[in-house]
């Protein structure tokens, strides 16, 4: 029965140490905020230039051990995951309390919260999964082939102690129910160029359009504006000006041919009633 | 096309009256901020010359009063130096002028020893570059009180004068915020607003020095940086030439003042104004000068509790 549910943990095992390398590649990647990697931890213990290098190093690592933990049963693996995790837990106690304002970065960005007794937690219920797959070297492809209904139970007590014992889920859920507003959510622009090209607004305003790119493009609030030059229908040289709104599945657009003075030569009929954040 | 343009593009496309800058509805005498060189000054009368190449002169009310660093008689400002008058009257009657002020914002990058005094270097932010500043020995005191964390990394706030010798720090403006610049503490969940309050602080490095404002939350697009976008209030995107309403809580002044730079280093402060009563945190805005005076802010001080409307 033992022998079941330590085999059991070799699957949550490897979906940990994926999600972590992975998330770790993508933070290291694209290093969305200045500094953002100084934040996390391990990476916030060495000098500046060594931090994206030992952000792949330690995700190269977890991949490597989820490989050799998902087809093999070599010692190797089960000996390093071991390793990696005890290591781990005592990186994060001295982080604790060395920097106890970094994130523990376990998943890149998303663990940007302060490392707390949860975190730490995880990290020996790791070790301790990791020394249950040194007691039985059974692959995670392997288990997965041959479920039984107590070894799915096992692992879902395992997925189960790992989720309580995670607080990016509790950021996670924080997320979806507080999303920020449109107005603060960032937007690509050729995201809003593409709900403009497919809206009835351009279609309708096509023909005064004269140039195939747009000369200026801006955000403000929840709306993208975009002025293509074009001529209106006296053939006079007007902007043609397209305000996309970022939020919706169908969002509104409005257009209006706009003369040199800044009277509107021709606007869009109102449609639905669109919001406009009073100033 | 000019950045001004977008503001009446916007109105038109959307069907709402284009606002206009300048002060709305003020409460109490107007204020004019006028800035230039000083061609000549004494006890009643100051003659300015714009930036334009016009002359002004200006009465001097006899409760006037000017500050160069310290608070100095009227009579006392020297030929050539640089002034922001505050005015009444249409401009005519001058009641506050700062003489060769500077504001001193920036990120710490060297700390050097200079006899008793300290050189200071600082990286002022993408658009402003680097600067040096002298803290002389009297001013370290009261400087080092408000930045407890004295050192590279820290943020710096100071409001000096600008001399021959170069910049020299005065006064605090702010209390230093207790993080690293590179750590802005994120914004709390506060969903979609229209007004914000918070702290309006002023600058010179907010475009080229005439009415307008710097502001935190572009798209890094938009200001060419890849600093922007970053605050510690929950501010929405605006662009280049929106506009902001901006409130002086202190003196009930109102004015709509547009957008011409980004203000990435002002998104990094997440402190407070303590002029009348204490502001929430963050900084909304960066002034330019004249933008600040003509609201009754005073140079001296720094910054002011506001309530900024959007867009």
């Amino acid at each position: 029965m033992l022998e079941t549910i330590a085999a059991a943990q070799t699957p949550p095992l490897v979906l940990l140490l994926v999600l972590g390398g992975m998330a770790k590649v993508m933070t290291a990647h694209l290093d969305t905020e200045p500094n953002s990697l100084g934040r996390l931890g391990p990476t916030a213990l060495v000098p500046p230039r060594w931090r994206g290098p030992v952000m792949y190093i330690c995700a190269g690592g977890e991949l490597l051990l989820a490989a050799g933990l998902a087809v093999s049963s070599a010692p190797l693996f089960r000996w390093g995951a071991l390793a990696f995790f005890a290591i781990s837990t005592y990186v994060l106690l001295d982080l604790r309390r060395r920097r106890p304002d970094v994130g523990c970065g376990c998943f890149g960005e998303a663990s940007d919260r302060p490392i707390g007794w949860r975190t730490i937690g995880r990290a020996v219920v790791l070790s301790a999964m990791s020394a249950g797959t040194v007691w039985v070297p059974v692959p995670a492809l392997s288990v997965l082939s041959g479920m039984s209904g107590t070894t799915a139970a096992a692992m879902a007590g395992g997925l189960a102690v790992l989720a309580l014992l995670s607080p990016e889920l509790d950021d996670a859920v924080t997320r979806l129910r507080y999303r920020a507003p449109c107005e603060q959510r960032a937007l690509p622009e050729s995201v809003a160029l593409s709900r403009l090209m497919a809206s009835a607004a351009w279609r309708a305003h096509a023909p005064f359009v004269t140039g195939d790119r747009p000369v200026d493009s801006w955000r403000e609030l929840c709306w993208r504006f975009f002025v293509y030059p074009g001529r209106g229908p006296g053939g006079e040289e007007v902007d043609v000006v397209f305000a996309v709104y970022l939020s919706g599945r169908r969002p509104p657009v409005r257009a209006a041919l706009v003369a040199e003075d800044g009277t509107v030569v021709v606007a869009t009929p109102d449609a639905a009633p669109v919001p406009v954040t009073p100033g | 096309m000019t950045i001004s343009r977008r503001r009446i593009l916007s109105a038109a496309v959307l069907g709402r009256p284009a606002a206009e800058p300048g002060p709305v509805s003020p409460e109490g005498e107007r204020l004019t901020a006028v800035a230039g060189v000083v061609r000549d000054a004494g006890p009643h009368l100051i003659v300015v010359e714009t930036p334009g190449g016009e002359e002004e002169r200006l009465i001097v009310a006899p409760w006037a009063t000017a500050w160069q660093g310290a608070a100095i008689e009227p009579g006392e400002i020297p030929s050539g130096a640089t002034v922001i008058v505050r005015a009444i009257r249409d401009g005519k009657i001058a009641e506050r002028i700062w003489v060769n002020p500077v504001r001193i914002t920036g990120t710490i990058v060297s700390i050097t020893p200079d006899g008793k005094d300290q050189v200071v270097e600082l990286d002022c932010g993408p658009h402003r570059g680097g600067r040096e500043v002298l803290i002389p020995y009297r001013a370290s005191g009261r400087l080092r009180v408000r930045h407890p964390k004295f050192e590279p990394g820290y943020l710096f706030d100071a409001i000096g004068e600008r001399t021959a010798e170069g910049e020299i720090a005065r006064l605090p403006a702010t209390s230093q915020p207790p993080y690293r610049a590179s750590a802005v503490p994120p914004p709390t969940y506060g969903g979609a607003q229209s007004h914000i309050s918070g702290t309006v602080v002023w600058s010179d490095g907010v475009g080229d020095g005439g009415p307008g404002a710097a502001y935190p939350m572009l798209e890094r697009s938009e200001s060419g940086c890849d600093t922007s976008g970053i605050s510690c209030v929950g501010l929405p995107y605006l662009s280049r030439g929106s506009m902001l309403t901006v409130r002086n809580v202190c003196t009930g002044r109102t004015s709509v003042v547009p957008i011409v730079a980004c203000g990435c280093l002002a998104g990094r402060f997440c402190d407070r104004c303590v002029e009348c009563g204490t502001s929430p945190r963050g900084r909304i805005a960066e002034l330019s000068a004249v933008s600040f005076v003509e609201l009754g802010g005073e140079l001296d001080k720094g910054c002011f509790n506001a309530r900024v409307g959007l867009g």
